[in-house]
């Protein structure tokens, strides 16, 4: 069957149902529910979390990680819930982001390695790489994936989120930009990453909201949230980063001003892709923390 | 690498300051090309791409204790495209440098000629704010020739748009970036095609107006099918639909140019619109 081609048209047709742009997405394209149980996110957030822009407290990282996977996992003892995410067997690709101007950032690349060790993981079979995780000898052979990024907005598909982080796996970047980014969640069925991610980190630090420039960056239209959002399900993830960056651009521009582009692969991920769940409804929110200015 | 280009790329450099109210320029600069910018730009390179950029040089500035200050000098090939790229965000206050600036949260943009020059501080402050502004001016002052504006946007009028948000580009993705029509590619747009894209307000509502150049009449009668095929199978009259929000739009052709009045409040006004243009297309 031929695909229908979907005009601007078809958004007015729905505008009246939402106003959510990420949701026309939704609308247009869902053919049936999704198969997945809610999905559990963990939101944590501790106002000492940085020492300043882009330098993390290394401890307080390392607890907030601990408490949020124990939360994630059901465990009291963080060490149990990593041992559940990873086997001593695994060989573990810890997928970063090195984005000049809000990286994931050695402190939390080293708390998350630290745990895989502490899982029983020797060193030599744990990589840390972002652009060239296709060469990286270490992720090629990975079985287990851990996904982390901070969260942005971003120019070209409305948002960085843990679903785009993983577009350096791709042979040919460009290949994924045609609609806005729209089918990233294809990135998540290739062969190197298919059905390996433990654990998606969405870094809240200090979100960039808006962006200006051929790097979509400025300082000014980044906050201290000091948060860090943590799941299994990165659609789940990614939509709750979402959730608190609009909430944020309506903070700060006085009126619901909606992203220059939409994220819409967060919600095709879900309703064209059927990788996990977009409706806040079916995400079961832990909060953990400090709760003031939490935005949702 | 050839001579000439080896040449080339040593002239673009020598546009651009060494040093500017004590920010020293790094010793080296770095260049991209086509293939090599999302080595730099993240997807936002999409962009560069899309108005056909030839080269970017980027030149770092420091000062002991103070914000890095970042130029990227892209050579856009024509004044046409460097003048499109600089449409593609109008945000900010004009700065009165190059042919047209803006300056907003510690970012200074502007296009002359050929070339489209962004400046940005890693962090606002009064000081940095200066700096980026002679930066600016002296890069201008480097740049000798102004260069022709897209004839195309002499078509459309202060009368029916906003004239300093116009935005100029060729393709599909641009356009959906500005003003979503359809996922698809259901007007042909490609790197041979120009448009203009302008917005006006009439009776409260906004309402838009698309004017694209085809490289050739046989193909600006299969994108005008193409959208009155898709975008208004229920077309009142040929190329003219009421659409789900009550407002109309309208569509016709002149010559190898495309015309679209999108959200206008009435099909008269649609029509009056479209006839003015055709008008003006007939003058030129």
């Amino acid at each position: 069957m031929k695909k229908k081609v979907i005009t601007r048209r078809d958004f007015l047709r729905v505008a009246a149902m939402t106003p959510f742009a990420g949701a026309f997405a939704s609308s247009l394209k869902a053919r049936e529910k999704p198969s997945f149980d809610k999905a559990r996110v963990v939101l944590i957030r501790d106002k000492s979390a940085l020492i300043s822009f882009n330098k993390p407290n290394p401890e307080v990282i390392q607890r907030m990680l601990d408490d949020a996977v124990a939360a994630l996992l059901a465990e009291k003892d963080p060490l149990d819930a990593w041992r559940k995410l990873i086997l001593p067997s695994d060989i573990v690709g810890i997928k970063s982001n090195v984005w000049h101007y809000i990286p994931t950032g050695s402190v939390i690349e080293q708390a998350l390695k630290r745990r895989v060790m502490d899982a029983g993981v020797p060193e030599d079979r744990i990589g840390i790489s972002d652009r060239g995780v296709r060469r990286n000898r270490v992720f090629q052979k990975a079985t287990a994936l851990i996904n982390a990024r901070p969260a942005r907005t971003h120019h070209w598909s409305g948002m960085g989120t843990c679903l785009k982080n993983y577009i350096t796996f791709a042979r040919w970047l460009p290949s994924y930009h045609p609609d806005s980014c729209a089918d990233l969640a294809k990135l998540w069925y290739l062969p190197q990453v298919k059905g390996k991610t433990r654990l998606n980190i969405l870094i809240m630090l200090h979100p960039l909201f808006h962006g200006i420039g051929p790097h979509h960056f400025s300082r000014k239209y980044t906050w201290e949230y000091n948060g860090i959002l943590v799941g299994q399900d990165p659609v789940a993830v990614d939509t709750t980063g979402l959730r608190i960056l609009q909430a944020k651009r309506r903070e700060f521009f006085g009126r619901e001003r909606a992203l220059q582009v939409p994220a819409k692969h967060i919600f095709l991920a879900d309703t064209r892709h059927r990788l996990g769940v977009s409706d806040p409804n079916r995400i079961e929110l832990i909060m953990l923390g400090w709760k003031e200015e939490i935005l949702i | 690498m050839d001579n000439c280009s080896k040449q080339a790329k040593r002239d673009l450099g020598s546009l651009l300051p060494r040093e500017m109210l004590g920010w020293r320029a790094e010793e080296k600069d770095h260049s991209y090309d086509f293939q090599t910018i999302f080595d730099y730009i993240d997807g936002a390179g999409e962009v560069y791409r899309s108005y056909n950029f030839k080269e970017l040089v980027v030149r770092r500035f420091k000062k002991e204790g103070k914000p890095e200050i970042i130029m990227d000098f892209f050579d856009m090939g024509s004044s046409e495209d460097a003048f499109g790229v600089f449409t593609h965000d109008l945000e900010g206050e004009d700065a009165g440098i190059g042919q047209a600036s803006t300056y907003k949260g510690g970012l200074l943009s502007f296009w002359k000629g050929p070339y489209f020059v962004s400046i940005y501080a890693e962090e606002e402050t009064e000081e940095t704010k200066d700096v980026l502004l002679n930066l600016g001016e002296a890069v201008a002052s480097a740049i000798k020739e102004e260069g022709e504006k897209p004839a195309l946007v002499a078509l459309l009028s202060e009368q029916e748009v906003d004239i300093g948000k116009i935005h100029y580009f060729h393709n599909h993705m641009i356009l959906n970036y500005h003003f979503f029509v359809a996922d698809e590619n259901i007007l042909l747009l490609d790197q041979q095609t120009e448009a203009v894209l302008g917005r006006g307000i009439q009776e409260g509502k906004e309402y838009a107006i698309l004017v694209v150049r085809y490289p050739e009449a046989k193909k600006v009668s299969q994108a005008y099918n193409s959208f009155v095929n898709i975008y208004m199978p229920d077309a009142v009259e040929p190329g003219l639909v009421q659409t789900e929000d009550m407002l109309w739009t309208a569509s016709d052709i002149e010559d190898n140019l495309l015309v679209i009045i999108f959200n206008a409040s009435s099909d008269i006004i649609a029509k009056e619109m479209i006839k003015k243009i055709k008008e003006r297309i007939g003058r030129k």
